[in-house]
């Protein structure tokens, strides 16, 4: 009988099945106590690989939700919403908030329940809920992500506090702290109190009364490239004139009284309705002034 | 006392001896110890052969056969295909239910359970890639254990009807692997899943279709229910059925015995029931020893795999609302991908299966040829050949080569740092990843070599496709890594390209690499390199 290519595979010999069964045993047996040796730190990297996946999954949903208001870095927008990247937010807050569970739980808690607010607030716009048990659009396990992001901050955020690297952290005006209450009560009244004379810039006043934080200057509104929350600003002088108003009282309006108009696609009660107690009659009019001017210089 | 007469008849150590064989012969269910000193000494059994008794006395040993034909014992005659499937179906059930501690069938729960499996768990990603690579070479082995009794034609009169449980078995397979794979609850396992239910939604007519969709899903779409069926699926239902099948179809092997090589026999006869004495192989101890070193042995290979070569993949967890880019079936459907890609849904997810799967099981009743012998079998074996070159080619269609290339600048990017998986920035790792901003018509260099050959790989992408994709004219791109965060860097891919009007356009991603995350590819050689930072903590 012919014996095809393949029969150098045939193992006749009893004795060299039992040497190769063996073999293969203590092969098996070598194999697992080495993998037993590794198991420890094998479990310790993936744990760390999970961790960092998971501030990863947070990095990204914080880009694309959390970074309007908080700001890339984290050091939050002035008059929109507070630093997280903050040494203060880190050593100080739990304490001033009277917290007694862990940074984490806060960090997830604020951001799964959000925070109910009043319009006469420092911050343009409260924080939304973002878990889907309350409504909101993120998984537990997303939620969880961007805790661990914003958690990930804390070893920069311990470094700052030096001149060139201050603390972003801003004081709430409105809700004086335990530690304020206590011992220097009127501290945060004083930061509101300090108003200059004369009018404000409308720079200025674009980012400390919040603007920025939904309208962009950069970008022009347009079909294909729509603000995410408010519209964009950079072809307002184009667009203002179209609503069947004077470009002038079509911003004028908006400014004092937001839902009179509200752009297609957009929510009403999202922009805060109090900015003409917030701003003088000629610091609102220098403001539309200067959001129609097509060569606005920043 | 009953043993007094013997001890003044024998020694104390005699007697003693006597008791502990009698032991033995118990365990070994009639082989006393010094039959067992004949078995390896390869000594002839005595008449009658008291080799035979665990046979009748054992109730794992009854529905083996007591003695095989010696030609059919040759490794190469069946490369004991069938042994080694059922061997992996008892593998697969062993560290099935080990992996089932730590596992519950909620999308709230599986998959944080795989990750605390992962990293909290000895020996738990062993034992995951065990399950994983026995599931897979599980499929493998059994449609080589097909294609074996195919090409010797052992199919033939009388053992048509364990050709027909067989392929009952080969399906049984294909869906207890393909339950298993939503368990982990991961982007892979959701969407391979949602395709896949979503064919049974074709079958004709409509009210059909959609009820078994339902019944599979639990709801429109997967969900808690769905998994909760799949789990239930996996772990039993398919187990169970796949257990009776298989004792219907071992029980027709030892009713018929394995057929002998064909040219040991005239053409029409079956004489492997009829073995004559000289040719006899006692199950014990020959074939014992060859089956138990065989299962040893394979069981060393796959430890070896699992140890050095595969792991298995975890993917983000399940998201309904995306899509991943490039979402493909398990291997074993890669042919049913691509067949999905050419025809309807209807015919080629239904129709073309359905019929391809009844012409399987009719094959021994469609083939009158009496002969067993390949010469006599031309037609038969190039038929077989070429279905299985057309298996190919539909696999090869399957594949994310074949008909679905994205938009250029999407695939560039995901060539570099896929959406899901590990790719080459990966694997290359946080450490080497130099902050910076890297434009691709500067030809960068860097001093890291294996970023710069990341950076060559991003150009040649791009002017791969500028010369494939006439929409892509004259493409560059900007690679920035900046620091996000601590032990977090920043990747933003930036691709411009002008459209055939001369229109700028550009795409752009952005991805997060954190300095601890591993990313692993499902082949290949793992990567110990956690074992050197430990040793230098």
């Amino acid at each position: 009988m012919k014996r095809p290519w393949y029969n150098f595979l045939y193992v006749r010999a009893p004795i060299l099945k039992i040497g190769l069964g063996i073999g293969a045993l203590l092969l098996t047996i070598g194999l697992l106590l080495f993998l037993g040796v590794v198991e420890e730190s094998r479990m310790e990297a993936q744990t760390a690989n999970w961790d960092g996946r998971a501030i990863e999954k947070g990095a990204e949903i914080y880009a694309n939700n959390c970074y309007n208001c908080h700001g890339m870095d984290g050091k939050g927008l002035p008059g929109v919403a507070p630093a997280l990247h903050s040494n203060y937010f880190f050593t100080q807050r739990l304490a001033d908030v009277g917290w007694s569970g862990s940074l984490k739980d806060y960090i997830a808690l604020t951001v799964a329940a959000g925070r109910p607010s009043n319009v006469n607030m420092q911050w343009a716009q409260m924080m939304p809920t973002w878990s889907s048990r309350f409504g909101g659009p993120l998984r537990d396990d997303q939620v969880d992500a961007v805790t661990a992001y914003v958690l990930n901050w804390e070893k920069s955020a311990l470094t700052q506090g030096t001149e060139d690297n201050p603390d972003p952290w801003q004081v709430f005006a409105n809700a004086p702290t335990r530690a304020a209450a206590g011992a220097e009560g009127d501290a945060a009244e004083a930061v509101v109190a300090a108003e200059p004379a004369g009018p404000r810039q409308p720079q200025e006043l674009f980012v400390s009364m919040g603007c920025g934080g939904c309208h962009n200057l950069d970008q022009p509104q347009a079909a294909d490239n729509r603000g995410p929350v408010g519209p964009n600003m950079a072809n307002l002088h184009e667009s203002a004139g179209t609503h069947g108003e004077e470009a002038e009282t079509y911003v004028h309006t908006s400014i004092v009284n937001p839902n009179a108009y509200v752009s297609e696609g957009y929510m009403a009660g999202i922009m805060p309705q109090n900015f003409a107690e917030k701003m003088s009659e000629e610091e609102i009019n220098l403001m539309v002034a200067w959001l129609l001017d097509p060569n606005r210089v920043r | 006392m009953a043993v007094q007469p013997e001890i003044e008849k024998k020694s104390v150590v005699q007697t003693v001896l006597d008791v502990a064989d009698d032991v033995f012969t118990r365990i070994t269910a009639g082989i006393p110890a010094g039959e067992v000193r004949r078995m390896i000494r390869g000594e002839a059994p005595g008449r009658p052969n008291p080799r035979l008794k665990p046979h009748s006395e054992a109730f794992l040993l009854h529905i083996k056969p007591t003695y095989y034909h010696e030609s059919v014992t040759k490794f190469t005659h069946t490369f004991r295909l069938g042994l080694l499937s059922t061997y992996l179906f008892f593998l697969e059930t062993i560290t099935g239910l080990i992996l089932m501690i730590w596992y519950a069938p909620t999308p709230e729960r599986a998959y944080v359970d795989m990750i605390r499996l992962l990293s909290n768990v000895p020996f738990g990603q062993f034992m995951r890639d065990m399950h994983r690579l026995g599931a897979e070479l599980m499929v493998l082995i059994v449609t080589a254990h097909m294609v074996r009794t195919y090409l010797t034609g052992s199919y033939k009169a009388p053992r048509q009807f364990t050709w027909f449980t067989g392929v009952i078995l080969l399906v049984l397979t294909l869906f207890l692997s393909f339950s298993g794979y939503l368990l982990p609850w991961d982007q892979l396992a959701f969407w391979a899943v949602t395709i896949g239910t979503s064919m049974a939604e074709a079958v004709p007519p409509a009210i059909v279709g959609e009820t078994v969709n339902l019944l599979a899903r639990g709801a429109p779409d997967i969900g808690a229910n769905g998994l909760l069926r799949f789990y239930l699926l996996h772990v039993l239902f398919l187990p169970l059925i796949l257990f009776l099948f298989f004792f219907v179809h071992y029980y027709k092997v030892v009713h018929f015995g394995i057929s002998l090589p064909s040219d040991e026999e005239e053409v029409g006869q079956d004489t492997a029931n009829k073995v004559p004495a000289d040719r006899r192989v006692y199950f014990l101890p020959d074939v014992m020893i060859d089956e138990a070193s065989f299962l040893i042995g394979f069981t060393a290979v796959m430890v070896f795999l699992t140890a050095f070569f595969f792991s298995a993949p975890l993917e983000s967890i399940a998201n309904p609302q995306s899509t991943p880019l490039h979402t493909v079936a398990p291997w074993y459907f890669y042919w049913l991908q691509g067949l999905l890609k050419i025809a309807d849904k209807m015919i080629a997810g239904v129709i073309l299966p359905g019929v391809l799967l009844v012409l399987l099981m009719a094959i021994p009743y469609l083939d009158r040829n009496p002969s067993r012998r390949a010469r006599d079998r031309r037609v038969a074996i190039i038929s077989g050949l070429v279905a299985g070159i057309v298996m190919v080619i539909w696999s090869w269609m399957g594949t994310p080569y074949y008909a679905v290339q994205g938009a250029p600048a999407v695939e560039v990017v995901q060539k570099l740092m896929p959406e899901e998986g590990a790719g080459h920035v990966r694997e290359l790792g946080y450490a080497n990843l130099p902050l910076g901003v890297y434009d691709t018509r500067e030809h960068p260099v860097t001093e890291n070599e294996e970023f710069n050959h990341i950076l060559h790989q991003f150009e040649g992408h791009i002017v791969h496709f500028e010369e494939e994709d006439p929409s892509f004219n004259s493409p560059y791109g900007v690679l920035t890594v900046s620091q996000e965060q601590p032990s977090l860097k920043r990747l933003t891919w930036e691709i411009h390209w002008l459209s055939p009007e001369g229109v700028e356009d550009t795409f752009k991603r952005t991805f997060f690499l954190h300095e601890n995350s591993l990313y692993w590819e499902q082949y290949g050689l793992r990567d110990f390199s956690f074992v050197r930072a430990a040793a230098e903590e």
